[in-house]
């Protein structure tokens, strides 16, 4: 069973959001290290639904934060109604973008990759008008 | 997020406490551009800073850059484990002097 909560679509959510994704990696037993990198992905995602598919657009709406504790993981799915936007379709900093010094490097995509590189797995869809962007993170054997 | 720039002997000293996200990072951008105008010696003290996201990082490039055009020194200090991990991943760390306390800052700051 699903669990839900949802956030309206401003930059002011996004302390009650980690928040919220705090208590939930709490209750799944997730570690300090890995329960930060899930609050960093989750916020990333976040921001970029909340200042481009929703202010950009001019569009006023809420988000949802749908989750689901298990054994073995805690899968989180943030939806939203904007239009349909990939976060993995961008092109990502690769390896010697990231060796690059600070004067001549560009600074897009930085979030999408810190969020991918955070969790188990991420992975997107567009289903029934929404939004999908999926967080898998795996819950260790203690 | 709460940021205050206090000089010290030529030396700008940025504090921020609270998160550092899409919401306050404009307000730390502005401090830290105020300070890099203020000083070419430019201590950042992230003590009371539990999260970053890249909002974050976005305005470090900036500092970074100012002060290097500048011939300047930046100095971050007291960063958290799960922030220099990101900076880390990000290979940002690789650009800044990093100390555990503003007093070791300073003494760096006043060699040069």
């Amino acid at each position: 069973m699903m669990e839900s909560k949802s956030f309206p679509g401003n930059v002011d959510s996004l302390d009650s959001l980690r928040e919220y994704v705090g208590e939930l990696s709490q209750q799944a037993g997730l570690a300090k290290k890995p329960t930060y990198s899930l609050k960093l992905a989750v916020d990333e995602i976040a921001t970029n639904i909340i200042l481009y598919g929703y202010q950009e657009a001019g569009l006023n709406a809420d988000f949802a934060v749908l989750s689901e504790i298990t054994d073995k993981e805690l899968v989180l799915i943030l939806e939203d109604v904007a239009a349909p936007f990939d976060p993995l379709a961008k092109d990502l900093p690769n390896a010697k973008d990231l060796t690059l010094s600070l004067e001549e490097r560009g600074i897009g995509g930085l979030g999408i990759f810190l969020t991918i590189n955070g969790v188990d797995e991420f992975s997107y869809e567009y289903a029934d008008g929404k939004n999908r962007n999926k967080f898998v993170m795996k819950i260790a054997a203690t | 997020m709460k940021v205050t720039i206090t000089e010290q002997d030529e030396i700008a000293v940025v504090e921020v406490t609270g998160d550092i996200d899409s919401k306050t990072a404009p307000e730390f951008e502005r401090n830290a551009k105020l300070a890099t105008e203020k000083s070419q010696k430019i201590a950042i003290d992230l003590t009371n800073v539990e999260f970053m996201s890249s909002a974050g990082l976005r305005v470090l490039l900036m500092v970074f850059r100012n002060i290097k055009s500048q011939n300047g020194k930046v100095i971050l200090v007291g960063v958290s484990e799960d922030i220099q991990d990101v900076m880390s991943t990000t290979g940002f760390i690789n650009f800044f002097t990093i100390v555990g306390t503003l007093d070791e800052a300073l003494v760096i700051l006043k060699q040069d």
